[in-house]
């Protein structure tokens, strides 16, 4: 490459090739992603607020404030992760090795759930289960004169069930993945050798997709620890606090130092955990699970328990995907919650302000704020879909071209540094960061900048992978032929990098663009009533006891993920190998 | 250079614009005088503590056409908390704000300048000076034990707050987290604040002097009681009254709600009622306060709306006042007369809380119930 040759030179090391680049993608990602998170803990160790540290962790409030909260949020993580990893396993290989009928439709369902807000399934685990104890209105099954006892309708079962079917989806993906990969000469050898199926499963598989698994486990983990909508409106009707909704309570009654601290030491758990997980990973690299050649292997035959093995998959997709869509909607058309399929009327979606209805509230269409919200969380997705993407191919164009150098490595750990922290946290860092005013530049509290700006830096761990993986795909000779022609960085990347990638892209900005219109934790804090988004007011009206409004918004930010992820998808078909049979 | 430019011209026109409002005695204005300027800001933000800014919103449209109001339900512990961190920025979404939780208001808003009073020159001689300084209030709102009269109908099935912590009312007291809404948590100060009473109540109760059992106070003794009998907190007022107040229970819970919600009865299908009877006393009574942010985008239309919520010159105020001339809420102005639904104010028996009072202790008994949670 051209940069070796000069690296001889040192005086002129400063002029190597991308060192500028280099450090304005570092710069960029220092403001997004560094100071942030540094202006934070900053902000916990001054004079008047380094108190919340000793509140927090030794003093008479650190019960309440901290140490149940954690356990509760580690048991969360446990739980939520096992269940994930079994759960996602099992799909991953009945849909990848073995011959279940209508493997393709599991497939595409199983990727589902991750795609559909986790608020969504916790209003609907309330609206079939709630039940009398923090009044308001009962559930389906309760207005059925069943007798929903509390620990089914609130806390931490609903919480570690709702979240394991959100989660699993994501298990599903790696885990599939990983699985489609494992080398047919592998598992032939051992058929010949006379091996069983346990054993092949055991001997083989399972060694080998170890990498995905703990992946799979920890990022669940990070996943669940990290969660607010559902134990907010789960858990805290009976007091269940977790970390994420501690510091969100924190916050909202003004004790920030107290909420930052929260925060900080909940980003410290969920990235010491993705580390260990990372770290078993890479201790154990000589997994080489793609050779040269090799066939898919037969699959394995599940004889009679196929039909069977197909209803359990079938409980677990409908219970995550199409349950929570029936309930949502109906719970948006029926008056009452215990009575979801009957008196339907569409006051809550079309309805005018009537003052004996609903407190007056009009139907979502005529409601100036879910108008606003609804304008406002477009307008957001469409913004940090190409901010998000413009910076990740960067980012990851940097990285891909000119690989060496320590800026290149710490460019590289940045970009996945916000993997590592909490939306909720996330959320705060950037109150701290760009609440007030620094130097010249204003405060962004309160501004759509300020959502777009958090939000890019949110996801992009997400945008940096999906540009590095349109990047490798176009082929590097192109751009050097283009090079040695004279074509400048911005000349190349428009005239052939980003026309060769530009489907990748497009998927990849149309997903980031699903995640923020569907996130709640990151913007809960950032949310302004002068600046709206859908899911922070969906939240509001359900923790206000008016389920209707809130089930009906929620069915739209629904509509919206579903379609923009059915259109990424047909965008990029290649990135599911697992179903090309 | 020229954004520098155009930033220092921008910061001396509003220099400028803030100087001439002062100097149009913008303060002195009749709602007449006000109302062209208000026309040609033609939108005004009210972030408001009550849901019932909805309707206010309707109302004041109507009577004023070509201003949008835009009213924002928020709470008085959120606004708060939004207010500050506004402030902090520099930006001033708000520019009318209606809120509870004077104790908190009087240290962090006002006196530290981030919002300012304003009387409506109009009603001014007709509300008690009391009412006026430092803030003005609206009315007077409650947190006060109610029951489910439907299912009670012979009264309160409680005679003294200290029968919430017996053994019948376990997981039976409903009322919103304190943590989470200022008004319940001003209610629990003043229970401390009031342990003289609390404790003659509980010898009148049990018949014999209190056990502090290592507890502060007697107030305090109360708090730690009730939530170990397993008090059920909400998340909202309405939550309350649901649970107290939805006809056809058996059993009912009784809750602290507001009284004035006792006007929703009919229309949600409640049987609320408040236990005026309790000894020491049913809860608390506080002003709604009505303020202008320190330097509101829309100051003539910001002025237009309090003086609309102050009620017109009709007998019960009009349409500004109509969702606050309800039983249970006290209207302020003195030539109003009074609900004839409600208790009357003279022979209601909440406490009247001082709000500087009760802001010396209340973060200290907000860390107590953080700590019985």
């Amino acid at each position: 490459m051209a940069d070796a040759a000069m690296t001889g030179h040192g005086r002129r090391v400063w002029f190597r090739q991308g060192t500028p680049l280099k450090i304005a993608v570092l710069a960029i990602l220092i403001a997004l992603i560094v100071l942030p998170l540094v202006r934070t803990v900053l902000f916990t160790l001054q004079p008047e607020t380094i108190r919340a540290w000793s509140d927090v962790l030794t003093g008479r409030l650190s019960t309440n404030l901290f140490y149940k909260p954690l356990g509760n949020t580690l048991l969360i993580g446990a739980v939520v992760s096992t269940g994930c990893v079994l759960l996602g396993g099992f799909l991953a290989w009945l849909v990848v090795m073995t011959n279940v009928p209508f493997r393709r439709t599991i497939g595409v369902m199983a990727t589902l759930p991750f795609m559909i807000p986790s608020f969504a399934a916790a209003l609907a685990w309330g609206a079939l289960f709630r039940n009398d104890r923090v009044g308001g209105q009962v559930g389906w099954l309760q207005g059925l004169g069943l007798d929903i006892p509390d620990w089914l309708a609130w806390g931490m079962v609903p919480t570690l069930i709702v979240l394991t079917l959100h989660y699993f989806s994501l298990a599903f993906t790696i885990i599939a993945a990983a699985l489609a990969t494992v080398n047919s000469d592998l598992v032939e050898a051992a058929q010949i050798a006379g091996a069983k199926g346990r054993r092949i499963l055991m001997g083989i598989i399972l060694p080998v997709t170890t990498p995905a698994l703990v992946a799979a486990g920890s990022l669940c983990f990070a996943g669940a620890v990290s969660n607010f909508a559902t134990p907010a409106l789960l858990g805290l009707p009976v007091r269940m606090q977790t970390l994420s909704t501690r510091l969100f309570g924190m916050i909202e009654v003004g004790q920030v130092g107290r909420g930052y601290v929260i925060g900080i030491l909940l980003v410290l758990i969920s990235g010491a955990f993705l580390w260990a997980g990372n770290r078993i990973v890479s201790g154990r690299r000589s997994y080489t699970t793609i050779t040269g050649k090799g066939g898919r292997a037969k699959r394995f035959d599940l004889r009679g328990a196929r039909w069977p093995l197909f209803a359990v998959a079938m409980v677990v997709m409908l219970s995550s995907t199409v349950v929570p869509v029936i309930v949502l909607t109906a719970s948006s058309l029926a008056p009452s919650s215990a009575n979801l399929f009957s008196d339907w009327t569409l006051h809550y979606w079309i309805g005018q302000s009537d003052p004996s209805f609903a407190q007056g509230i009009p139907g979502i269409a005529y409601n100036e704020d879910i108008v606003r919200a609804l304008t406002v969380t477009l307008g957001l997705g469409l913004a940090v879909a190409f901010t998000g993407m413009f910076v990740g191919l960067l980012a990851s164009y940097t990285t891909a071209r000119f690989r060496e150098g320590w800026m290149s490595a710490a460019i590289t750990q940045i970009s996945f540094l916000p993997l590592l922290v909490p939306g909720i946290a996330f959320g705060a860092a950037y109150i701290a960061y760009l609440g007030a005013p620094i130097g010249p530049f204003p405060a962004l509290y309160g501004t759509f900048a300020l959502l777009v700006i958090a939000a890019t830096a949110y996801l992009l761990p997400f945008s940096v992978q999906t540009g590095r993986a349109v990047i490798q795909q176009v082929g590097g000779e192109l751009e050097e032929s283009a090079r040695i022609t004279g074509a400048g960085f911005a000349r190349r990347l428009a005239a052939i990098t980003v026309p060769l990638a530009i489907r990748g892209l497009a998927a990849g900005g149309i997903l980031i663009f699903v995640k923020i219109i569907r996130d709640l934790s990151l913007v809960v804090l950032l949310f302004t009533p002068t600046m709206p988004v859908l899911s922070v007011l969906a939240y509001r009206y359900a923790s206000e006891g008016f389920g209707q409004f809130a089930n009906a918004i929620t069915v739209v930010i629904l509509f919206l993920s579903i379609a923009a992820t059915l259109i990424a998808s047909r965008l990029q078909a290649k990135s599911q190998p697992w179903l090309q049979s | 250079m020229t954004a520098l430019t155009a930033t220092r011209f921008g910061a001396i026109g509003i220099v400028l614009s803030s100087a001439a409002m002062a100097d149009g005695h913008v303060n002195e204005m009749s709602p007449d005088e006000l109302l062209p300027l208000a026309q040609e800001e033609g939108t005004v933000t009210v972030y408001s503590f009550t849901s019932r800014i909805g309707r206010v919103e309707t109302a004041f449209e109507e009577a004023y056409p070509g201003i949008d109001l835009q009213g924002f339900d928020i709470s008085s512990t959120e606004q708060i908390a939004r207010l500050r961190a506004e402030a902090q920025a520099g930006v001033t979404n708000a520019d009318v704000i209606y809120i509870s939780d004077t104790p908190v208001v009087l240290t962090e808003l006002l006196e530290t300048g981030i919002i300012a009073p304003y009387v409506p020159p109009r009603v001014a001689d007709r509300v008690p000076e009391q009412y006026k300084d430092p803030l003005l209030a609206q009315r007077l709102s409650t947190k006060v034990l109610m029951y489910n009269e439907e299912a009670n109908p012979d009264g309160a099935p409680v005679d003294s707050l200290w029968d919430l912590t017996r053994e019948e009312w376990v997981g039976r007291v409903v009322m919103v987290d304190p943590l989470q809404r200022g008004d319940y948590l001003d209610l629990m100060t003043e229970i401390v604040l009031r342990s003289d009473e609390m404790a003659e109540a509980y010898e009148a109760e049990f018949g014999e002097a209190i056990d502090l059992d290592g507890a502060a106070n007697a107030g305090e003794k109360f708090i730690i009681d009730l939530f170990a009998n397993d008090v059920i907190l909400v998340g909202s007022t309405d939550d309350v009254n649901v649970a107290v107040g939805a006809m056809g229970q058996d059993n009912p819970p009784v809750g602290f709600t507001s009284y004035s919600d006792r006007r929703d009865n009919e229309d949600e299908g409640w049987a609320l009622q408040v236990a005026n009877d309790v000894a020491p006393a049913p809860g608390i009574i506080f002003p709604a306060i009505l303020a202008l942010s320190a330097e509101p985008q829309n100051p003539a239309a910001a002025r237009l709306v309090i003086d609309f919520l102050m009620g017109d010159e009709t007998e019960t105020g009009g349409p500004g006042l109509a969702p606050f001339y309800v039983a249970g809420d006290y209207v302020t102005r003195t030539d109003i007369p009074p609900h004839p639904d409600a208790v009357p104010l003279d022979d209601f028996t909440a406490w009247r809380i001082d709000p500087a009072e009760t802001a010396t202790i209340r973060a200290e008994i907000g860390d107590l119930i953080l700590t019985l949670q």
